[in-house]
């Protein structure tokens, strides 16, 4: 698992991917900043985390697209898959991967969080727990986007299919709010929008931090299936 | 060392192999040879543990691929038909990878990786990333990750195939090499190839094994031997003669210039030293024998036959 993790985290730096996820996400990022909070004179970190959530719709795929759909592409899976390593351990080395690259992205919005304590007051716990929340959002997101791309053949196809699941999940919010009572429960139970709330009021959701984790936990799983399923079929 | 046993693929409603069974004794070099679609890759690839069998079994050193499938494939080292390679990777980079998965001790990785590089001539083309080489090089580079962990099997799918001859004949010294310390299996459509190299013969057809023996028994198949021989006397006196002795199967008769002379290949049950009876008869009939040396089918012949009967 360690050398795919290291093989991965070279790959995304090795290529453009790491670069121009990091450079994206920090340019919107720096644009949310500066509209939300120094154009405003806000110092309410967590209203710029809320807005930045919706990021992950848009820059997970960037992480996963490759992860597994390249390797089906250029046939290098069969380097993995007759090596000694685990199907889990595939699976988790890629993942985790991704989710540093993500992790190593949000350390650098600290800078955002430094401007705000030097001409403003900053509440740690409370932006902890946004933090918290956002990184588990993210981390929910990236193990959604890399089972889709373990169904699919390109990274383009994983690309666009997982921009899909990502907005599907998105759109559960305004279903929810169409839907009919018992329906619009589960909805929201389903949402990991509705779930990152209460650590956008800077509250430690504890219900949150197990449906988010496993959220992701289940679509690894599914992702050690798919590969598993391919394999046998 | 490896074994196939009774094992079947299908894909969907298509099977790919069917209760193929075969061994690739430690130490030899074993070909498996089949017409394209014969089912070499797809054997290949359930003897590697890529995808498991429908049914049947893959032992390796008695150890099952499915149950005790971590151990088997640190046995094995595989480069596929189309070498598995990263494009952003140096060849350094990409064998230390493949080092680190087959878990190499982290300490003797960079010393691990030298010898390979050594052995497999990357040395110019060590810190060049592998998108940027030639074919030929990137085929080396596949081999080489293939020699990563200092796997015990080697498993080899078409490993000349797409190279120029020269490319092909380094390739080719590599695995004779390989082939004094390693249990080496690989699959080829060429049959000089595998007649170079291999000690033992696989033959695949339609997904089932037709032949499988050491290379000199399956030259010398069905206890016949062919005898060439030129005589000087004419067909219509030798002819029904040597038909008549109890050891020749069929007379095939040559062309020849001089009416005098017979050139002929006979077809002999090799049990009943058909030499002595053919020299007896000659004798007899006062024919000197101008010419007899015994011809032994190629690899060609056997294949072509096999495939036929298949």
């Amino acid at each position: 698992m360690t050398a795919i993790y290291r093989r991965e985290m070279q790959g995304y730096f090795h290529t453009a991917v790491g670069y121009v996820y990091m450079g994206v996400f920090l340019a919107i990022s720096s644009v949310m900043f500066y509209a939300l909070n120094l154009r405003e004179r806000s110092s309410d970190l967590l209203a710029f985390i809320g807005y930045m959530s919706y990021l992950w719709m848009l820059l997970s795929p960037v992480l996963t697209m490759r992860l597994l759909a390249e390797e089906r592409r250029t046939r290098t899976d069969q380097l993995l898959l007759t090596s000694p390593v685990s199907l889990p351990g595939v699976i988790l080395g890629k993942y985790l991967a991704a989710v540093s690259v993500m992790l190593l992205t949000l350390l650098c919005t600290g800078c955002y969080v430094l401007i705000v304590a030097l001409y403003g007051r900053v509440y740690p716990g409370e932006l902890a727990a946004g933090y918290l929340g956002f990184a588990l959002q993210g981390c929910a997101f990236l193990a959604m986007d890399l089972f889709v791309s373990g169904l699919c053949r390109s990274p383009v196809t994983a690309a666009i299919a997982a921009f899909g699941a990502n907005l599907a999940m998105w759109m559960l919010d305004l279903l929810a709010a169409a839907a009919p009572g018992w329906l619009a429960a589960v909805l929201e139970f389903i949402s990991l929008y509705a779930r990152n709330e209460p650590f956008l009021m800077g509250q430690l959701s504890f219900a949150s931090i197990v449906y988010d984790l496993s959220f992701a936990a289940a679509f690894l799983a599914l992702g050690v299936f798919t590969l598993h399923a391919r394999r046998v079929k | 060392m490896i074994e196939l046993r009774q094992v079947t693929k299908k894909y969907g409603p298509l099977e790919a192999l069917h209760e193929v069974s075969f061994t690739a004794p430690r130490g030899q070099i074993t070909g498996l040879l089949g017409v394209n679609g014969a089912g070499k890759t797809t054997a290949l690839n359930i003897l590697t543990g890529y995808f498991p069998p429908t049914a049947g079994q893959v032992l390796v050193d008695g150890m099952d691929m499915l149950t005790d499938s971590a151990r088997c494939k640190r046995q094995i080292g595989f480069l596929p038909e189309k070498p598995p390679i990263y494009d952003e990777m140096t060849v350094r980079e990409y064998l230390t990878f493949a080092s680190r998965l087959r878990e190499v001790e982290a300490r003797s990785i960079p010393a691990h990786v030298r010898e390979i590089i050594g052995l497999c001539g990357l040395e110019e083309a060590a810190d060049r990333t592998l998108g940027r080489l030639s074919k030929g090089y990137r085929q080396r580079a596949g081999f080489a990750q293939a020699l990563c962990g200092a796997p015990p099997v080697l498993v080899l799918d078409e490993p000349t195939v797409g190279l120029d001859p020269r490319q092909v004949a380094e390739i080719r010294e590599l695995m004779r090499r390989l082939g004094e310390k390693h249990t080496i299996i690989f699959s080829s459509h060429l049959l000089s190839e595998v007649q170079q190299l291999c000690s033992r013969v696989v033959i695949l057809h339609h997904g089932r094994v037709l032949r499988e023996a050491n290379l000199g028994d399956m030259m010398e198949d069905g206890g016949a031997l062919r005898l060439r021989v030129s005589i000087a006397l004419g067909e219509s006196r030798l002819l029904p003669a040597l038909r008549s002795l109890p050891c020749v199967r069929r007379v095939k008769t040559l062309p020849t210039q001089d009416a005098a002379v017979t050139e002929a290949v006979l077809e002999c049950d090799a049990a009943q030293d058909p030499q002595t009876q053919l020299f007896h008869l000659l004798a007899a009939m006062d024919a000197p024998l101008r010419l007899l040396y015994p011809e032994r089918d190629s690899l060609e012949d056997v294949f072509l036959r096999a495939t036929e009967e298949g």
